[in-house]
């Protein structure tokens, strides 16, 4: 990679941080549960920055964040946030990002691979958040899956839905 | 973004302003995790410092609390959780539900714990500059092999300064489409497009025009590194954490 692909990609990849870090307060009201933008790009950083890339982007992004700067849910932070309730969601987003990207460049970046990608993507997510917050709050699995899952699974897919339309529009555009 | 994060830096000369930010985060690091095994007594303890150091910092404890209401409601969740859910001396029952002494006193340690950490991390954002969060994070990274510190530090900094761009243009876009009835769009999957896209496009653009401009002024990662401002009351701020940690363990 040149010097200015690395450049762009660097520039690209702090954007990527800020747009998370914000994604908490973009809110966009539908429905009972209003919908937040993090996890959204999150997955949409693995998508169009590619593995490396997109794993380095939620890596600065926790750093910042547990560093002290108030970029998590909430505009919270610090050391602490890791072991709280909400701490494996936080973690999940490292292997969810690298995975969602390697299988969407795997399978050849289309829009039904971008879906596939990012479902797994949110897959892990929860895979990581629902037992770390089982642990910490005692809850049964049960409960777990109906607090910290459950409500979420249709703003997910929404979200994903329009990722992969937003994904296949910006493509061509930033030329990546 | 200041309206949006309460809890970003407030200007201020007390003692946690003006202390070295590599110590405050030591300190904050240490006490976080020795406060988790931690006992009543300790965390009470530990509660009247962090109000003593909230007060001399000049935050407003009422706010604050009002500003993490919805964390305040989820540590309620766990309350009543491990209240349910652990076994002991029954004092309330109903149906298959039973409250126990042990599981009120473990609910509420562990809420209150996680309460103190958070409030920890509040007093360190609201008295840290994020430019100085930034040069401790490039220090911090210096010693870790293969992570370039230099482009990591840069990237924290586009980072921040992205952030209340993107804000802004979210809230441009979002009064726009307001006044064009957008609301009025009942498909949930084209309000999220309809926000967010033009939203990437423009950041994208601006970050097109940020490259370009690097690139122009011959930006490298070799840049001077950050300078530290010690106000010399490090060392006793370090020997009394390590002591309160130590104090933490034996309480």
């Amino acid at each position: 990679m040149n010097n200015s692909n690395q450049l762009k990609m660097t520039v690209y990849t702090s954007l990527f941080v800020a747009l998370i870090a914000i994604g908490a307060f973009i809110v966009i009201p539908i429905g009972p549960v209003p919908i937040v933008l993090q996890n959204m790009f999150v997955l949409l950083a693995g998508i169009l920055l590619g593995p490396v890339w997109g794993l380095t982007c939620v890596a600065i992004y926790l750093l910042i964040g547990f560093a002290g700067l108030p970029v998590f849910a909430g505009g919270t932070s610090g050391i602490g946030k890791l072991f709280g309730p909400t701490g494996g969601y936080l973690l999940g987003y490292l292997p969810a990002v690298f995975v969602t990207a390697s299988i969407s460049k795997g399978l050849g970046k289309k829009m039904s691979s971008d879906i596939i990608a990012m479902m797994i993507g949110s897959l892990i997510v929860y895979a990581a958040g629902v037992p770390w917050l089982k642990i910490v709050t005692s809850m049964t699995y049960e409960k777990a899956l109906a607090v910290g899952m459950y409500p979420f699974l249709i703003g997910d897919a929404l979200k994903i839905i329009a990722a992969a339309f937003i994904a296949k529009t910006l493509r061509p555009v930033i030329k990546l | 973004m200041a309206q949006v994060t309460p809890f970003t830096y407030r200007q201020g000369k007390s003692i946690l302003h003006l202390l070295d930010v590599r110590c405050k985060f030591f300190i904050i690091c240490l006490l976080s995790m020795s406060l988790l095994p931690a006992h009543f007594l300790a965390c009470f303890f530990y509660g009247f410092i962090l109000f003593f150091f909230f007060k001399n910092a000049g935050l407003n404890i009422l706010s604050t609390l009002n500003h993490i209401k919805y964390f305040i409601l989820l540590l309620f969740f766990i309350f009543i959780a491990r209240a349910l859910t652990m076994k002991g001396d029954i004092i309330f029952s109903f149906y298959d539900l039973s409250i126990t002494v042990q599981g009120l006193n473990e609910g509420f340690l562990v809420s209150f714990k996680f309460f103190l950490v958070m409030l920890t991390g509040v007093i360190f954002s609201s008295t840290t500059k994020p430019s100085s969060v930034k040069s401790a994070v490039q220090w911090f990274l210096k010693p870790v092999p293969f992570v370039p510190e230099k482009r990591v530090a840069i990237m924290i900094s586009l980072a921040l300064s992205f952030m209340p761009v993107i804000l802004n243009q979210a809230r441009e876009i979002s009064e726009a489409q307001k006044a064009r009835c957008a609301d009025l769009q009942k498909n949930p999957v084209k309000k999220i497009i309809r926000l967010v896209l033009p939203l990437l496009k423009k950041t994208f653009l601006s970050a097109d025009y940020l490259v370009l401009a690097m690139e122009s002024r011959c930006y490298s990662d070799d840049r001077t590194d950050p300078e530290f401002i010690p106000s010399g009351k490090e060392f006793y701020f370090l020997a009394a954490s390590v002591l309160l940690s130590l104090g933490f363990a034996w309480l």
